[in-house]
């Protein structure tokens, strides 16, 4: 699969991953009802990716607002950017509106969790 | 040393790698739950008071939809600048000496300036007539009461809900002679017999274009001749009990310096 494209629900963000141009996107709001069902795709092809990426992955992250198992799941996300950044390029883009303190600061505790990472925060 | 023991150490040295890798990744797994407990307590302070300050904002929206229905309702009417003030506050004291809750008192307060709602629909000239009505139009008159609960009997919002009932009720008497469905005794909604009360007691100690306002002693006969009649005998009791809270009640609400909102009626 080249792309992967899950559209946005109430309770679900949008999930985009477009494995030709190296583009990874999440927008909305992540409280699945089962998360580690609803992510596994993204998971799943994201390891697929890696085996051969393109020479610079952009990943965006708009994340409006996220459970606490959402939030585990972020972890193991940015376990597996993690270590796909010590062989590949790879740019993290956390975007979040300007008045949603909690995002505000959950990128700020995500960068400082993972120092190998690259994250640019984005105000809107 | 022999082989054996070289596989041995071999052996030692890899479990330890093991067990270094996992402890690491549990400590790492821990301090990760904690931070995710800390992010999510965090999150539900901040939507724990954005939710408070909705309801708040929710109450007060309602609080001040039912007060200005009130004064668009009084504008139109004869009663004048604090009628419906003074009746929300009469009627939480005869809520609160029956035995109703604080909160079903405050709501009735809130509720009750409502009860003239209806005359929004009834044509100026009857609504503004400087003298008694005709058979007609009294029939006419009349209708403010149904036509309130009309308007308002749709409405899924408790405050509203309660509004219609006092709405529609406020004109029926405890002997069954009262308007517009002729119910009797405790057959009418407390909220609406205890509006009634209020209602005629302030609109009989106040001046309208067609009477000047009444004395005293002469309010208190006739609801002392009401009692049973027109109004629930234990309302009045109540009322005669606590007179002086309702004294203070209409000082403090007094139509002096009050500018009317009512249009003048020039005939």
């Amino acid at each position: 699969m080249t792309v992967l494209n899950i559209e946005k629900t109430q309770l679900t963000p949008s999930i985009l991953l477009d494995k030709k141009q190296g583009l990874v996107e999440i927008k909305g709001d992540s409280l699945p009802e089962n998360t580690s069902e609803f992510y596994q795709p993204l998971i799943a092809e994201l390891q697929d990716y890696f085996n051969s990426p393109q020479d610079k992955t952009v990943i965006n992250l708009e994340i409006t607002y996220f459970n606490s198992s959402s939030s585990k799941l972020f972890f193991d996300f940015f376990d597996l950017i993690e270590t796909a950044s010590l062989k590949y390029d790879i740019d993290i883009n956390w975007i979040y509106d300007e008045e949603n303190e909690s995002m505000e600061e959950a990128g700020e505790d995500f960068a400082e969790d993972f120092e190998k990472l690259t994250f640019n925060m984005v105000t809107k | 040393m022999i082989d054996s023991e070289l596989t041995l150490l071999d052996e030692l040295e890899n479990l330890k790698k093991d067990f270094n890798t996992t402890v690491d990744k549990l400590s790492k797994d821990l301090k990760r739950s904690y931070k995710t407990i800390e992010r999510s307590d965090k999150q539900q302070t901040r939507e724990f008071l954005k939710l408070k300050a909705l309801n708040k904002e929710i109450a007060d929206t309602q609080k001040e939809i039912i007060f200005t229905m009130g004064a668009i309702g009084e504008s139109r009417s004869k009663e004048t600048g604090n009628h419906v003030k003074r009746v929300a506050e009469y009627s939480k004291i005869l809520a609160l000496k029956y035995g109703l809750s604080q909160y079903e008192a405050e709501q009735l307060k809130q509720a009750s300036p409502m009860h003239d709602i209806g005359k929004v629909a009834i044509p100026d000239v009857i609504l503004n007539k400087p003298a008694r009505y005709t058979p007609d139009e009294f029939e006419k008159m009349k209708e403010h009461a149904k036509l309130g609960h009309e308007m308002l009997k749709y409405s899924e919002r408790p405050l509203l809900k309660l509004a219609s009932i006092v709405a529609y009720e406020h004109h029926e008497k405890w002997d069954g002679t009262g308007y517009p469905q002729g119910t009797s005794g405790e057959d009418i909604n407390i909220y609406g017999r205890i509006t009634a009360l209020a209602d005629v007691f302030d609109a009989l100690g106040s001046a309208r274009v067609y009477k000047p306002a009444w004395e005293d002693e002469k309010i208190f006969q006739l609801l002392k001749d009401e009692r049973g009649k027109h109004f629930d005998p234990k309302l009045i009791d109540i009322f005669f009990d606590n007179i002086n809270d309702f004294l203070e009640v209409r000082n403090t609400f007094s139509d002096k310096d009050v500018v009317s909102l009512k249009p003048t009626f020039n005939s």
